[in-house]
């Protein structure tokens, strides 16, 4: 994993018109978590928190990079087990049908085929963006009742983004069933920036908007806090979270090489032997 | 039901695997799934007996713990093989009875009789129970009788009682309508883990005989799908729509189940590169759950029931991920880069291969090969080990690649893959991926 350096940014806000932000992140390389909890009076901050503080053990005590979906799978199980007992603490003072919960979207840094790449999970509608070459790109699939309609072709996106059950999710951290996130592998070069972000920004400010202050921002650091400044600016209904990870230094090793694809063609052509 | 066609049988459930051909029945225990599979095509085909037999006999008869063999033709002798402890057959004629037990000989029993009026084949232990007509497919069985037997069971036992009228009305002027409700019925009316769906439902005037293989999509249809006469299956405690294929997957595993996995959704025929079974959720979703009344939901995500249900579906122990799914290596792909991959699960090839929403427990193989001229899209194959009809080899499917896919097999001119179409590889096959790179398939 020698040659690859990670620069990253992260800004948080509580949003216009909620009292305590639930939303948690967590940016220590080589793992980035955001997390979005849900429920107010059922101190949604609490899960995500835990969330977070998991996989910052996991920053700590390491994880072995070739078995990544393991190391995350692992960590999402003992974050779920603490929501769990949160959960049973606060129904025993009282707080009938106590149960927290939260998404999770997390990005690490793990080696597959002997190459670095990024391992990224999600669980719920938080999201996974990837900037690559001035092009933004949804990497996660959202777990939630619209997504699903507009997979089986029932709505849109358009639909999508105004539809009645766009809040409610499918998958979420805390609750009795086992939850398993879905994985993704990405290699480095296919992700020069990644983009971490609870629905606080996605569900204010569309994939053009993100994708043009990806585009004009430079500096992660700026990037994340100009897309929650962006999300709160337009409404800032929900907490709004975003973690940037930007590849430095690391080049892809296959160039295009037009030196060799000419003399191709001529081989192609029969002018070479 | 008297009257049903000639070669109309009808059978009870149990363990063995019974395929039903146009003149050629066989009969194989639970653990010989993979020779059904291969000797499915044949009988279905309309395989004459000897060829079936050959078949039969390929791999050698000592692996072999038991099988029945049937031959039938209208006017002429019925043949009938039996090898197997527990293995029965009884033939009537109008002058005699021949009682045949396939323990009684080392290789296997076998009789021609003339003039047969009742046969019937009794594996393991008759546990009683309702019979079901069949005249063609692939289902598990206990015991099969031809003609078929006295009471056949017009619908699932616990069918409701609007049932019954319909089910007696036609039989005179119409059995062909008589025999959907009962080969449906087993599927509805035993415990859904138990028996394979292995036998699509089939029109009953059955010259060309349907394949079942490529066609599981229809099933869960069916069992959803509210057909007229199956009101019991949506009134069923499992027969909510979104967890019709769960109920068809868990162990023991019957043929079919795991292509149920892989087969998209019907109105999907055409897969983005993404788009593939494996990774795609399939359950189309029934309406969303209740909405918490307000219309303002900003700002308070709730969590709601999957309509897909994904969750809650894992067999296993509570609070731990699934085991690994072990499957041997179906294939070897030999790569002209000189790398050897074995195709033991989803391996993924291109020049920058990227893998999509998998589960912690089914991480794909990625396999990184070089392309100067970037000819090779990033992700450009998938190479997996096949079900349902290609179980036991791997199948290749082009992942959408900017320049295609070239498949050459064996004996066969060279195909262009489609998009999100899987192909079957026979060990031979030669991939070309462009940019001077081929993969050659091996047997592993």
């Amino acid at each position: 994993m020698t040659g690859v350096e990670l620069h990253h940014g992260a800004a948080t806000d509580v949003g216009t018109v909620r009292e305590i932000n639930e939303d948690a992140f967590l940016a220590e390389p080589p793992v980035f978590v955001v997390a979005d909890g849900m429920g107010g009076h059922d101190r949604g901050d609490v899960a995500s928190r835990i969330v977070v503080e998991e996989f910052a053990r996991l920053a700590r005590t390491g994880y072995d990079p070739r078995r990544g979906p393991e190391a995350i799978s692992a960590t999402l199980r003992a974050s779920q087990a603490r929501i769990g007992e949160y959960d049973a603490r606060q129904r025993a003072q009282g707080a009938e049908d106590f149960q927290a919960g939260t998404t999770a979207v997390v990005a690490l840094l793990i080696e597959d085929d002997d190459q670095p790449k990024w391992l990224l999970a999600n669980v719920g509608d938080s999201r996974i963006y990837r900037f690559n070459q001035g092009v933004l790109e949804q990497v996660s699939v959202d777990h939630s009742v619209v997504q699903e309609l507009v997979d089986a072709g029932v709505i849109t996106e358009a639909d999508a983004a105004v539809h009645p059950e766009r809040h409610i999710i499918t998958r979420a951290l805390g609750g009795h069933d086992v939850v398993d996130a879905d994985y993704f592998v990405l290699p480095l070069a296919a992700a020069e920036r990644l983009i971490l972000c609870s629905d606080g920004v996605s569900g204010m400010i569309d994939d053009d908007t993100i994708c043009a202050i990806m585009r004009a921002t430079g500096d992660p650091r700026d990037a994340a806090d100009k897309v929650v400044a962006a999300a709160v600016a337009a409404g800032g209904r929900d907490n709004a979270t975003a973690v940037v990870v930007d590849v430095v230094g690391w080049a892809e090793d296959t160039p295009y090489d037009s030196q060799q694809m000419r003399l191709s063609l001529e081989q192609k052509l029969g002018a070479l032997p | 039901m008297n009257d049903a066609t000639i070669g109309t049988w009808s059978y009870r459930a149990g363990d063995w695997f019974a395929v039903f051909g146009s003149g050629t029945t066989l009969l194989l225990p639970e653990s010989e799934r993979e020779r059904v599979i291969d000797l499915w095509a044949q009988v279905d085909g309309g395989a004459a007996f000897t060829q079936v037999l050959d078949g039969l006999l390929t791999s050698g008869l000592s692996s072999l713990p038991g099988f029945v063999l049937v031959e039938t033709s209208e006017g002429g002798p019925t043949r009938v093989l039996l090898r197997g402890e527990g293995v029965r057959a009884t033939l009537t004629t109008d002058a005699e009875t021949v009682d045949l037990d396939g323990a009684a000989a080392t290789t296997w029993v076998e009789r021609t009789v003339d003039g047969v009026t009742a046969l019937s084949v009794i594996v393991g232990d008759d546990a009683g129970g309702p019979d079901f007509a069949i005249d063609g497919g692939l289902v598990r069985v206990s015991r099969i009788d031809l003609p078929p037997a006295g009471q056949l069971a017009p619908a699932p036992a616990e069918a409701p009682p609007v049932e019954a009228p319909p089910a007696e009305a036609p039989p005179a002027e119409a059995p062909a309508v008589e025999v959907p409700p009962a080969e449906t019925g087993p599927i509805q009316a035993e415990d859904p883990l138990g028996p394979p769906p292995a036998a699509p439902p089939e029109p009953p005037p059955a010259p060309a005989h349907m394949a079942p293989w490529p066609e599981p999509e229809g099933e869960p249809e069916d069992q959803q799908g509210a057909p007229p006469e199956t009101p019991a299956a949506d009134a069923g405690p499992d027969a909510e729509p979104n967890t019709a294929d769960m109920p068809l997957s868990p162990p023991p595993p019957p043929p079919t189940p795991p292509s149920f996995d892989d087969v998209p959704p019907p109105p999907a025929p055409e897969p983005g590169p993404w788009g593939d079974g494996g990774f795609a959720e399939t359950a189309p979703p029934p309406p969303p759950p209740a909405p918490a009344g307000d219309s303002d939901h900003d700002g308070h995500t709730q969590i709601g029931v999957s309509p897909g249900a994904e969750g809650p579906e894992q067999p296993g122990i509570p609070g731990q991920p699934m085991a690994p799914a072990v499957t041997r290596p179906v294939a070897k792909l030999i790569i002209s880069s000189g790398e050897t991959v074995d195709v033991d699960r989803v391996v993924l090839i291109g020049r920058a291969p990227e893998a999509r929403r998998f589960s912690s427990t089914d991480q794909p193989k990625l396999v990184t090969v070089p392309s100067p001229m970037h000819e090779i899209s990033s992700t450009h194959i998938e190479v997996r080990p096949g079900s349902g009809a290609d179980h036991g080899s791997a199948v290749v499917t082009d992942m959408g690649s900017t320049n295609g896919t070239v498949l050459v097999q064996p004996g066969l001119p060279p195909e262009d893959l489609k998009p999100g179409i899987a192909v079957q590889l026979i060990p031979g096959a030669i991939i070309n991926l462009g940019d001077g790179l081929t993969i050659q398939v091996a047997r592993p």
